[in-house]
């Protein structure tokens, strides 16, 4: 939706933005950006009646006070992020680190910064990530990655442990910073869909659409509403593979083979019926502004009938995982506490996980939402199990929501034409419940009608804090599971 | 008189080439068949049975890293380790058939499963990397829980024969002194201490890629090429040869007359093997892998059972 931007000076965003997202949540942080680094940008978003709220705030210079010294921890990364991006320093951030820029770039190199910074204004002057250092009798450092074993993406953690306990986990991401944001701006805008695509390659629906979204509500067209069900089918397949292969992950890393075996089968029914509608298995270049690329009839009673077999075979294979005894045991560990979440503003399943009543399929218009929404699942212990648990239901809820969207089907045009400029000067964002959670894209244009800055919030940026919180004094021998049940993106965080 | 001589040596050499045979064939068969149901048991079709030895030719035939910060000790590891279990492979009676003139007491047995270990630690401590520091440090933390189980299991025998030779125990030809159930716990408590000495479930999930839940795979990650091959090979000789103990105690205990047809016992040791092979299998596709700290209460029930044999046997000694 289009949005346009209120003014708050720089000396009241701390006093505003506090009193905004606290007490308990009232907004949320869903964006702390900036365009070309003279600006602080504040995207709040109210996850319960859906307004949102565009603050820019001018910067002189590139330092500004952190705000999250003045206790709003949601604003942590993503100053790190403006501190590597935009070369924006935060004075008096409690663990100013790198977020996502390594060693092998020049310490003076700010991507996304339109003019560059003088040596002396350069807040870092070295690439160097310093790691918290645990020390103390037996304690050890035990450094796993950025090359895992097995086909998952790059990433480096650094346990200290004390014997079979780990004291503290530290994270460092990055490794897989392609620049998608700054390319977003650098290709013609026709084109920028297949790029913002490429966020996170198993989250190729949710970015497609939040792009698709920006675009429209830019243009101001209308889309049409048999591409809009079509939209909601082919998100809630993503969600329903995606669910399917994070529960059988679960079970593999319990050893329980034989319902990971199954849950692996059914996904690849899920990501079949994805094929069979789009032509690709991970459904790239299917959703594009104005409405979608094709909707086969074939297609859609395909899906129609597969509904039906997973709606009678995955609910077996879960309810055995879930109904072994020595399993609910393994899975009663990694605890994130209702007040964290809410503190630090974690999303989607993790959020959902920890009571935080939070889905933006309820709130915010993309697709067929919110008149088709499910029910959010709730849970409320926040503990690996409460996590699974939530992607079960919502694995039944999309079955359900496909099958709504099916029967709502009428014919009628699948795209709108669209107008060959986009407006000058606008900004524009989308809000997508992604399988993860809520994926945000913000875009700005310049005076051509060109993006000027375009961002995009990925579910796993908000969310990769709460696993360094959760496996907290818990077994080292734990975190692979724990881990899994948060299934959290790398290349969505590094972008 | 001469054709007698003859017959007899002639016989004895059938038995050595039988168990050079036996050596080379049947570790990497029982190891195929346990992932080959395992596969079946997951609705997959799995990979051949003779993949092991797939993987042997492969793993010999690739180029080796070794680290520059080890020693010579982590090469040689390997060959020491293929050494030792071959040696226990000829003294321990896991077939019915055993061509070793000396014999093999059990505390030379356990004695060297525990120099085995003792060189797979320290190889794993010298090649300096993290995961195999805390692969050694639970390496050694389930053998000291576990051993006690594998002396009593064995020694509770010895007791009942009033000797500590596992080859007058396990001679088949008289089963009088010991009572099937002795023969049986201890059979049960062997397979169950090795299920954890071979780091299979739920201790160990020996399928696993994640390192930081791994204790045997985590000491050899360093490990490479033919240096590997060779670690495997001595682990599947070593599954083979555990599991054919604890066969040899089960068949005693079902066999309460002794069997002079040695064909008959050897058919019945490897399908014994097999069976044993087949009961992994489904306790690794049904188990659950257990959180850490609570695998001492698994190792409870060896410990327990051992203990109970022991009990069976000094009772009986007195008596």
């Amino acid at each position: 939706m289009n949005l346009s931007p209120r003014i708050v000076p720089l000396d009241s965003l701390p006093r505003e933005l506090k009193s905004a997202v606290q007490p308990h949540g009232e907004w949320r942080l869903g964006l702390l950006t900036s365009l070309d680094g003279s600006q602080l940008i504040t995207l709040l978003l109210q996850p319960v009646t859906g307004e949102i709220q565009l603050w820019e705030s001018p910067i002189e210079g590139n330092r500004y006070h952190s705000l999250t010294d003045f206790g709003i921890p949601q604003a942590h990364w993503f100053e790190r992020g403006l501190a590597d991006l935009f070369g924006l320093f935060p004075e008096g951030h409690p663990r100013l680190k790198h977020l996502l820029m390594h060693d092998q770039y020049p310490v003076n190199f700010h991507p996304l910064r339109k003019t560059p910074l003088s040596p002396e204004e350069n807040p870092f002057s070295t690439r160097r990530f310093p790691f918290l250092e645990v020390s103390g009798e037996g304690v050890f450092e035990l450094p796993v990655g950025p090359i895992h074993a097995g086909v998952i993406e790059p990433g480096h953690f650094r346990f200290s442990c004390f014997g079979e306990t780990i004291l503290n986990l530290e994270i460092m991401l990055g490794w897989v910073h392609r620049g998608v944001e700054k390319r977003m701006t650098e290709v013609p805008w026709q084109r920028a869909r297949f790029v913002a695509e490429a966020a996170a390659g198993d989250t190729v629906i949710a970015n497609a659409l939040a792009h698709s979204i920006v675009v429209e509500s830019l243009l101001e067209v209308e889309v049409p509403r048999r591409a809009q069900l079509v939209r909601t089918i082919a998100l809630e397949l993503e969600r329903l593979a995606m669910h399917i292969i994070d529960v059988g992950g679960l079970a593999t890393d319990i050893g329980l083979l034989g319902i990971a075996a199954s849950m692996s089968r059914l996904r690849g029914k899920a990501l079949g019926m994805g094929e069979r509608l789009t032509g690709t298995r991970f459904m790239k270049a299917f959703v594009q502004p104005g409405g979608v690329r094709k909707a086969d009839e074939a297609a859609l009673s395909f899906i129609g009938k597969g509904v039906q077999e997973l709606r009678k075979d995955v609910p077996p294979a879960i309810d055995m995982l879930f109904g072994v005894q020595a399993a609910r045991e393994r899975m009663s560990v990694g605890k994130v506490s209702h007040s964290l979440a809410v503190e630090f503003g974690f999303v989607g399943i993790l959020g959902r996980g920890s009571g935080v009543e939070y889905d933006a399929r309820t709130v915010f218009p993309h697709g067929a939402y919110p008149q088709l929404a499910p029910k959010p699942v709730i849970e409320q212990n926040g503990d690996i199990r409460s996590r699974g648990k939530i992607r079960a239901g919502e694995i039944s809820s999309s079955l359900d929501v496909i099958a709504a969207a099916l029967d709502e089907l009428t014919d009628g045009p699948i795209c709108a034409d669209l107008p060959r400029n986009l407006p000058a000067d606008k900004f524009s964002c989308a809000i997508v419940e992604a399988f993860r959670g809520e994926l945000i894209h913000l875009a700005c244009t310049d005076k051509n009608g060109a993006f000027h800055r375009y961002a995009i919030k990925d579910p796993s940026f908000n969310n990769w804090t709460a696993i360094s919180i959760a496996i907290r004094n818990n077994l080292i021998a734990d975190f692979p599971l724990c881990n899994k049940s948060m299934s959290l993106s790398y290349s969505g965080n590094d972008l | 008189m001469l054709s007698f001589a003859v017959g007899q040596a002639l016989q004895i050499v059938a038995q050595c080439v039988g168990l050079v045979v036996s050596l080379m064939v049947i570790p990497p068969i029982t190891v195929g068949t346990i992932r080959k149901i395992k596969a079946r048991l997951q609705n997959r079709i799995g990979a051949p049975l003779f993949q092991p030895f797939f993987d042997l030719r492969k793993l010999s035939m690739k180029g080796e890293t070794v680290s520059k910060e080890t020693s010579w000790l982590f090469r040689a590891t390997a060959v020491i380790n293929l050494s030792i279990m071959l040696l226990l492979a000829c003294l321990v009676p896991w077939l019915s058939f055993t061509p070793a003139v000396f014999g093999c007491d059990l505390f030379l047995i356990i004695y060297l499963f525990a120099l085995s270990r003792f060189f797979t630690v320290l190889s794993a401590l010298d090649s300096g990397s993290a995961f195999s520091g805390f692969g050694a440090s639970r390496e050694v933390t389930l053998a000291l829980l576990v051993e006690p189980a594998i002396v009593l299991c064995l020694a509770s025998l010895g007791v009942a024969f009033h000797s500590s030779d596992l080859c007058t125990v396990f001679s088949f030809t008289n089963t009088a002194p010991v009572p099937w159930i002795l023969w049986f716990l201890a059979g049960s408590g062997l397979f169950l201490t090795s299920l954890i000495e071979l780091s299979r479930m739920p201790v160990d999930d020996p399928t696993t890629h994640l390192e930081l839940t791994m204790v045997h795979e985590a000491m050899i990650l360093e490990n490479s090429g033919t240096n590997l091959a060779l670690i495997e090979y001595t682990h599947f000789l070593k599954l083979a040869v555990l599991l054919g103990l604890s066969t040899q105690c089960i068949l005693h205990a079902l066999m309460t007359r002794g069997i002079a047809d040695e064909l008959v016992r050897g058919v019945a040791s490897l399908v014994g093997i097999g069976i044993l092979a087949l009961t992994i299998a489904v306790i690794e596709s049904t188990a659950v892998k257990m959180r850490w700290s609570k695998v001492p209460e698994f190792i409870a029930y060896p410990v327990a059972i051992s203990l109970l044999c022991m009990l069976i046997a000094v009772l009986r000694w007195t008596k």
